[in-house]
């Protein structure tokens, strides 16, 4: 197992940081001396990590993780605040005593409020850190003890010696506080925010003005928003997407193997049989997790989607060497920019981060999933806004990463969408930018076919099997049989669309509906969907747990993304190595029929 | 509107011949009652009682969210002998508004006061005593006052509660007027702030028999002899947090003699904190009081303006008695009338608007607020109030 310590995405999201340290400042009732809001101005987490030092793991599993471990930073972050102060001692005076016993001045206590600006610089931190994190409650984190070794304080008072040791004891007195008791408090909110789609829709209402303008610009890192996007592997392409779920969130709940169990021991009650099922696996919680193990391994395929989990079990056979090598990449190429464990002086031994562990909890990822889509089913627009709100603050370091190593990527995604890329805009076409944009992974909440261009992204991931060709099929069809090239794929009416695709693939895959009486008419989409997902979900999503039980410090999905990066310029490379070596996808499909027709 | 307490308290200063208006404390209180009116705040009702001459009670239900009231509880030695009666009550003496000064007398001798019976003195100084409980939070005010001498009052004032430091604190008092100059001393035990206030009155000294006031007539509207200048200053330390606070004022007020409108001007200066305010307050008709203050910040520029009024709505007159008052003559000083409502009504730069209807309703005094906020648009209304009083 192997932590992977990322620390530059951390210092890229502080807009939101910002913005929740002064919502948290200014949550208290304020002294009366503070006469106004407490702005975080300026905050910079600096370039230094601090030093993590594991002394206990207590509890580690794919979503949950609990651990010691001993921090101490010396880094240049700082922190800007503003606000206003009232310098009459005698109104602040004033303003905290009852109005029947106040002298009442007739204009001593007139005030003078000052713009005071306060720079909290060279912190020194020194502690024990209790990190419990767990997929649905977020990350709990605990200071041990009190944190803060020494800080500098510099203010517009710093030529008062009084105001100014003044500011320094009291500061260091709150941020102590803030240590111990707001800053759990925070990151925990982050984290589920980051986690939990509850939490992200109230952000999501409110998508800004210059965010929007900047989203039509500038491709925005994709793995800003794990959970919606990369984590999941589930490539948003329509609303109806989501209906998929319920079958999805039977089996996943209900496995197989219990429910022939449970049935087994109602039956036993009623014959008089003599077999009667070990009543142990029925009520200890810990050997049910130990059957759901074995489930996963294959004992219990979900009888109605054959075709589907030979696929995942196909594709987690390839996928395992394929983490490793981006595990190690990641590794190698973070070396200079991104201190792992590894390279601190803190001599922990290196875990190898085996896919073995996170392979049989393909079920249990799904279970995530389903909730997560679930929540957002009310409006793709949302979460699309949402995204980008996520990475405003990231698009930097995003660009700088994805950059160095996305250029294979080029000539495969290239051909997939076309039309519609050199119809929207001019800059797609330019080479170097455009591999972040066709990895599949570019944020644009306008423009629908953007995000079926994911997809269409993704599918060399897995091992050619014939399905996943079909999927790929299905959603290019209605764009050629439309013959829009040059429209936009929003402008395009969403029924219409998802007529089109049923029309023509309904008979070629028969045997991925076993319940099509079940579904709503539009469930092709949602089928072509699932299996997408499902390929490219167990791609990224092995890798997951890796960023999670690492994650040593704040937010488990900024090391998440990171990871995620780093696997998507590996699987960009993949593509493009299969791509020159098989040559399936050419540009001139503008009219033509697509492969699946082809063959 | 006062409340009854207040009302009553203001009787014993009165009754006790206690120039309140000669104080540094009170130097702008026209431009206070115009500008820093008191808006009710959710629902109120009074009711209070004057059942003797020496004894008063009232009691207070609100409701701002949650319920709360007060019990309180007066006494005064000095028999107060006012109209109590919520419908006979002069409105003009509860709303408190445009205040005129009047002319400075002399104190009283120490002898005038002297009651001797059977060759012992029997007289006793007037003191007033007060207490209030307010419910549900336990808060206890208590306010002890006292006539030492004719020209000496001593005020303590207390509030225990429990979410005070040490429980509760004791401001003490301690009044000396001289007419031509007023001192003040008060202690407050939280945190032993000391302070000092001082007033002097430029021109006519009452205890100098040979000068008498001006009496001539003005010479034009504008004619400053018949006014006053006051002078004053005011100094607050405390030494335990090492802090205290400075400010100076000077007031120029129009006396009852002056034939044109009635004028208030006052200027007070923060040294330290750079303040200046000046308020400018005119009595611009027999119903209307104009104010205006002007705020501004030598160090921080920041500068701030309100502007008030006032206005008083008559009782109309009975067509009976018309005729009559047709005849009287213009210059006959009649005795002054009760008014029907007054209505308030002020603003501030930052869009802050308060609106403020006292009006005497059948038997009840009804004062009805609101407080607006010009900039916030969507919640533009800040405060509504109404507060009904009932007094016997």
């Amino acid at each position: 197992m192997a932590f992977n310590f990322n620390w530059s995405p951390l210092i890229a999201d502080t807009d939101r940081v910002r913005e929740m340290l002064t919502s948290s400042l200014n949550k208290s009732p304020k002294p009366p001396i503070i006469v106004d809001d407490i702005l975080v101005n300026e905050l910079n987490l600096g370039s230094t990590p601090p030093e993590l030092e594991i002394l206990e793991i207590g509890d580690l599993a794919e979503d949950r993780f609990r651990g010691i471990f001993k921090m101490s930073y010396t880094g240049d972050a700082y922190l800007t605040l503003k606000t206003r102060v009232q310098a009459n001692p005698l109104n602040t005076y004033l303003s905290t005593k009852p109005a029947f016993a106040r002298p009442e001045p007739v204009a001593a206590s007139s005030g003078l409020t000052i713009p005071l600006q306060i720079t909290l610089s060279d912190i020194r931190l020194s502690g024990f850190v209790i990190l419990v994190f767990s997929k649905t409650k977020g990350i709990t984190l605990v200071f041990r003890n009190d944190p803060l070794e020494s800080l500098k304080v510099s203010s517009t008072f710093d030529s008062i010696p009084f105001v100014r040791d003044y500011l320094q004891r009291t500061i260091e007195n709150q941020l102590r506080i803030l240590f111990m008791e707001d800053l759990p408090a925070i990151i925990h909110r982050l984290s589920l925010r980051m986690f939990n789609p509850e939490y992200q829709t109230a952000e999501a209402q409110e998508p800004r003005i210059d965010d929007t303008e900047q989203r039509a610009r500038v491709p925005v890192d994709p793995f800003a928003s794990p959970s919606q996007q990369a984590a999941d592997g589930f490539p948003l392409s329509g609303n109806d997407d989501f209906n998929l779920n319920t079958p999805n969130d039977m089996y996943a709940s209900f496995s197989q193997k219990n429910m022939l169990r449970l049935a087994a021991l109602n039956e036993s009650q009623r014959t008089l049989s003599l077999f009667t099922p070990s009543i142990r696996d029925a009520v200890y919680r810990a050997w049910a997790s130990a059957a759901d193990r074995d489930l996963a391994t294959g004992t219990s395929t979900p009888v109605h989607r054959p075709t589907t989990l030979s696929r995942i079990q196909s594709t987690l056979g390839s996928q395992s060497g394929w983490s490793s090598a981006a595990s190690q990449t990641s590794d190698a190429s973070s070396h200079p920019t991104r201190p792992t464990l590894a390279s601190l002086q803190s001599n922990p031994s290196v875990y190898s981060l085996s896919t073995n562990a996170s392979r049989p909890r393909g079920q249990r990822k799904k279970k995530h999933r389903v909730v997560n889509l679930r929540k957002n089913k009310d409006g793709e627009r949302d979460v699309g806004s949402d995204m980008a709100s996520l990475s405003s603050g990231y698009t930097e370091s995003a660009s700088r990463s994805a950059s160095g190593s996305a250029g294979p990527s080029i000539s495969v995604t290239e051909p997939s969408s076309p039309p519609i890329s050199r119809g929207r805009e001019g800059e797609i076409s330019t080479p170097p930018r455009s591999p972040r944009k066709k990895v599949g992974f570019q944020q644009d909440n306008t423009v629908g076919g953007d995000r079926e261009a994911t997809i269409r992204g993704r599918p060399p991931l897995t091992p050619h099997t014939r399905h996943n060709w079909q999927d790929e099929d299905t959603e290019k069809t209605p764009r050629a049989s439309m013959i829009l090239p040059d429209k936009p794929a929003d402008e395009q009416p969403r029924p219409q669309r998802q007529e089109l695709p049923r029309m023509h693939t309904l008979p070629s895959r028969p045997t991925l509906q076993p319940h099509p009486q079940a579904r709503p008419s539009s469930s092709v989409r949602q089928e072509k969907g699932h299996v997408s997902r499902s390929s490219s979900e167990v791609s990224l999503r092995n890798l997951a747990p890796a960023a999670f039980n690492s994650d040593p410090g704040s937010s488990g999905g900024i090391l998440e993304q990171a990871w995620m990066m780093k696997m998507a310029n590996e699987i960009a490379k993949r593509v493009a190595d299969e791509k020159t070596r098989q040559n399936v996808w050419s540009p001139e499909g503008e009219g033509e029929a697509p492969p699946a027709y082809v063959s | 509107m006062l409340e009854f307490m207040d009302y009553v308290q203001a009787a014993f200063h009165a009754q006790s011949r206690w120039n309140v208006d000669n104080s540094y404390a009170s130097l702008t209180t026209t431009a206070y009652n115009l500008l820093d009116f008191q808006i009710p705040q959710g629902l109120q009702l009074h009711v209070s009682s004057l059942s003797s001459p020496n004894f008063a009670t009232s009691y207070t239900l609100g409701s701002r969210g949650v319920v709360d009231g007060s019990l309180s509880f007066l006494y005064s030695s000095l028999g107060l002998t006012v109209p109590s009666q919520s419908s006979d009550v002069r409105l003009g003496s509860l709303v408190r508004g445009y205040r005129h000064i009047k002319e400075l007398q002399k104190p009283d001798e120490l002898y005038l006061n002297e009651i001797w019976h059977a060759g012992r003195r029997v007289d006793r100084k007037d003191a007033l005593l007060y207490g209030r409980l307010y419910l549900p939070t336990s808060t206890l005010e208590a306010m002890y006052l006292r006539r030492i001498s004719p020209t000496r009052l001593l005020r303590l004032n207390c509030v225990s509660d429990d979410e005070l430091p040490n429980g509760g604190s004791i401001l003490a008092l301690l009044r000396n007027d001289y007419a031509k100059y007023s001192t003040e001393y008060l202690y407050s035990t939280d945190s032993a702030l000391l302070g000092i206030r001082g007033l002097y009155n430029f021109g006519y000294d009452p205890r100098n028999p040979e000068q008498q006031p001006s009496t001539r007539p003005p010479a034009h509207p504008w004619d400053h002899q018949n006014g006053r200048l006051s002078a004053g200053a005011e100094v607050y330390f405390s030494p335990m947090n090492k802090s205290g606070g400075v400010s100076c004022g000077l007031r120029f007020a129009t006396l009852p003699i002056h034939s044109g409108f009635p004028y208030t001007m006052t200027l007070t200066v923060n040294p330290l904190m750079g303040n200046l305010s000046g308020t400018y307050s005119v009595k611009a008709g027999r119903d209307l009081s104009l104010s205006s203050r002007f705020d501004f910040n030598v160090y921080s520029y920041e500068s701030d303006v309100v502007v008030g009024m006032e206005l008083w709505q008559r009782k109309r007159q009975s067509p009976d008695t018309v005729w009559a008052h047709k005849l009287i003559r213009p210059d006959w000083q009649k005795p002054d009338e009760d008014v029907n409502g007054v209505l308030k009504a002020r603003m501030d730069n930052n869009g802050k608007v308060g609106l403020l209807w006292e009006c005497r309703a059948k038997e009840l005094l009804v004062s009805l607020g609101a407080a607006f906020d010009m900039k916030k648009r969507d919640k533009m209304l800040g405060s509504v109030g109404l507060e009904v009083s009932y007094s016997t």
